[in-house]
């Protein structure tokens, strides 16, 4: 009973400080949040990444990524050559209304095909709607932050380490240890030929790209996209 | 009085009813969203807002007048009616400037009391004919309360009633000195929390607890009958401020009384509503048993040394 | 013919209807709110004659307090929505009843109709001089009156509080 009167007096006093202090609201849809550079709004599509392998459409706990392509035929390059085979996207959807957002697509997929975009105003009226094709998606692109950087002192990244690596002729040269630049017994057998490098003969590799090459990417979309808009 | 002054008075009372409690209303919108650190309705209206209520109302106009198939349905019916016109005939009776109120009564303030305590039957009614255990015990609960806390709010009137040796409101404000302000200060605390006990306002807000049940006696209600409970109790408040202004904060008294006495009732009215409003945001729900026990422990008890020492200053001063 | 007869008149039919319903009706409930308005209706009825204080301390008690009393008591107990036939009561019982009320209404009308006639005598009776009567004339019977009541109160406590012998504790538990 003794602490009644001030904890009464302190509720009064309480509440008064607080209203002589700024509010904390947000004016939502008048003033944009400040969301965190990782917010997970939207899953992006960068159409020219995706290799159909189909890792998301099966890691997805929810089943909502659709994914339908073909194989399509590259002739040789070269007389004699082999002709190559490589899947083409028809179709890469994902289904909104039942995504849950855990981004475990984004984490499988190896060639960095998908992105979080903090985008988050994609409300549908009809539920039927919000299942996203891959123009839909692709327009997203635009809108994904570039990553964070790196810390201080730390490595520099894969993709860095592997363009700034000294060309493997370099390497002799260089008084190093010898690279190793194909099987003795192949060179044997097409010594008679001449032999062309054998880097280029490779299928070029497909990784992801840096985050310079994201973000020009990203900036020449959204130049398309305003060309087109301009346009229609 | 001729038929056309009694229907102005009687226009200029609904008019101060319908914008009153709505002005009270967006008060407290504000008050209160400010002192939770918020800013409240912002856009209803254009400008902070304000038109905010009135967007309440016609969504009210607009959904549907449900009567639950157990009820009783006339007496459920009537009974906002009940609850809301006896706030409106009460206002009438409140003086706002020298010589100025809608009605014209020897005793208004026996007149007040006794007519706000006809609304607590609109709230029983309710609570009875909604066929739901939650509405009766709210019904209950209100029932209880009202009927512990009329009488210490009985009490701190007649206390300034025979201080002013009148029972008319205009005539206590008449009498009104500003030393009162210390002589009645007792009698106005106890007003002021009987008063916040009437109307079911936090932290007595027990008979429409809603996380023990639901909304009490009005939870069956839908619609504009539902407003109506709703602007019965920002009615009630407004009746309350008037009531206290005019009983211990001397109405019409101020700088330019014979001018703006009418402002200083207003301003003295708002102010009071606002402390209302404040109370609601700063305490926590009383307990039914810890309610009763400040009813007839506390408050009772000070009404009547309020009426004692109100008796005793007039037999020494013998006026 | 004035207005206060009118209203005197419509206002002591309203009382009487409503009177009626209230000892008829068969809903619990019901037969209290129509004793709000009988009660109501009779505060109007001082109030035509005049007796302004007197219909107000009506309404504040009557309506106010113990009509609300009786719907909490009602509900605290049982009212259930509709008829409630276990309250009605046998045709000798209500003949009885009848004739009981038929007796008194009698014996008042004899009283009052020699009285009655003419129109409303109104007589504004001041607060002040009601005071002097209630408090000089007639302070006796009232606070007789008070006694009596604080003794049912007293009463009523101590039979609520008393000591069951089954049980051996205080309070009545069950």
């Amino acid at each position: 009973m003794s602490g009644l009167v001030p904890g009464i007096l302190k509720g009064l006093a309480t509440t008064v400080r607080t209203m002589t202090k700024p509010t904390h609201t947000a004016e939502y849809p008048d003033a944009a949040p400040e969301l965190p550079p990782r917010s997970r709004g939207v899953i992006a599509l960068l159409e020219e990444n995706c290799t159909s392998c189909m890792l998301c459409a099966r890691e997805c706990p929810d089943w909502c990524i659709y994914i339908d392509s073909h194989k399509e035929t590259i002739p040789a390059t070269t007389p004699g050559g082999r002709d190559r085979q490589r899947n083409v996207l028809d179709r890469f959807a994902i289904d909104f209304s039942l995504c849950m957002y855990c981004g475990i697509c984004i984490e499988v997929c190896p060639f960095d095909a998908l992105h979080w975009s903090p985008q988050f105003e994609y409300a549908e009226l009809d539920i039927r709607d919000l299942i996203q094709e891959k123009d839909r998606l692709g327009q997203w692109m635009p809108t994904v932050p570039p990553p964070v950087a790196l810390d201080e002192h730390s490595a520099d990244p894969a993709e860095l380490a592997a363009s700034n690596k000294p060309p493997r002729a370099a390497g002799l040269v260089a008084g190093g240890r010898p690279a190793r630049v194909a099987r003795p017994a192949a060179a044997a057998t097409t010594a008679a030929e001449p032999t062309p490098p054998v880097e280029p003969m490779l299928p070029p590799r497909r990784r992801g790209p840096s985050a310079a090459e994201l973000v020009a990417r990203a900036s020449d979309i959204a130049e398309q996209q305003e060309n087109g808009g301009e346009a229609r | 009085m001729t038929a056309l002054e009694v229907t102005l008075r009687a226009v200029a009372v609904l008019a101060a009813f319908l914008v009153l409690p709505l002005l009270v209303g967006q008060t407290e919108h504000k008050v209160m969203a400010h002192m939770q650190g918020r800013l409240g309705p912002m856009y209803a209206g254009g400008f902070h807002g304000w038109a905010q209520l009135v967007a309440d109302g016609v969504k009210f106009v607009q959904k549907e007048d449900l009567t639950p198939a157990a009820a009783d349905k006339r007496v459920f019916r009537f009974a906002p009616a009940i609850a809301l016109v006896p706030y409106l005939v009460a206002l009438s009776a409140i003086p706002i400037h020298p010589g100025v109120q809608a009605a014209t009564l020897p005793a208004s303030a026996v007149f007040v009391l006794a007519i706000i305590g006809v609304g607590i039957i609109g709230t029983l009614m309710a609570g009875w004919a909604s066929a739901n255990k939650y509405a009766l015990l709210g019904a209950m609960r209100a029932a209880a309360q009202l009927l512990s806390y009329e009488l210490p709010m009985v009490l701190a009137v007649s206390s300034v009633c025979l201080a002013a040796g009148s029972l008319s409101l205009a005539g206590i404000v008449t009498q009104w000195h500003w030393w009162w302000l210390a002589w009645q200060a007792p009698g106005a605390v106890v007003f002021l929390t009987a008063a916040v006990a009437e109307l079911q306002r936090p932290p007595f807000d027990m008979p429409v607890a809603d996380s023990e049940i639901v909304f009490g006696a009005y939870t069956e209600y839908t619609g504009l009958r539902f407003a109506f409970f709703l602007l019965s109790e920002y009615a009630g408040i407004v009746v309350m401020s008037f009531l206290f202004a005019v009983l211990f904060l001397g109405g019409w008294h101020g700088p330019y009384a014979g001018a703006l006495g009418w402002l200083w009732t207003v301003a003295k009215a708002f102010a009071i509503a606002i402390v209302i409003i404040w109370l609601r945001v700063a305490w926590p729900r009383l307990r039914e048993d810890q309610l009763q026990r400040l009813a007839w422990l506390v408050l009772v008890p000070l009404a009547l040394g309020q009426l004692l020492l109100t008796g005793a200053v007039i037999a020494v001063t013998g006026s | 013919m004035t207005a206060y007869d009118i209203a005197f008149a419509a206002l002591g039919v309203v009382a009487t209807g409503a009177a009626l319903l209230a000892v008829t009706t068969r809903h619990l409930v019901h037969s209290a709110l129509w004793l709000v308005v009988t009660l109501g209706a009779v505060a109007g009825c001082f109030l035509v004659l005049g007796a302004e204080f007197v219909a107000l301390v009506q309404l504040l008690v009557y309506v106010g307090a113990i009509v609300v009393l009786v719907l909490f008591a009602l509900m605290l107990t049982r009212a259930p929505i509709g008829p409630s036939s276990e309250h009605t009561t046998s045709l000798a019982h209500r003949g009885l009843a009848a004739l009981v009320g038929a007796g008194t209404a009698t014996l008042l009308l004899a009283v009052l109709l020699p009285l009655a006639g003419g129109p409303v005598d109104r007589r504004e009776v001041a607060s002040g001089q009601l005071a002097r009567d209630l408090f000089g004339t007639w302070v006796w019977p009232f606070e007789l009156l008070s006694v009596l009541l604080l003794g049912a109160l007293v009463a009523a406590f101590a039979v609520s509080r008393a000591v069951r012998p089954d049980t051996g504790s205080a309070g009545g538990t069950p």
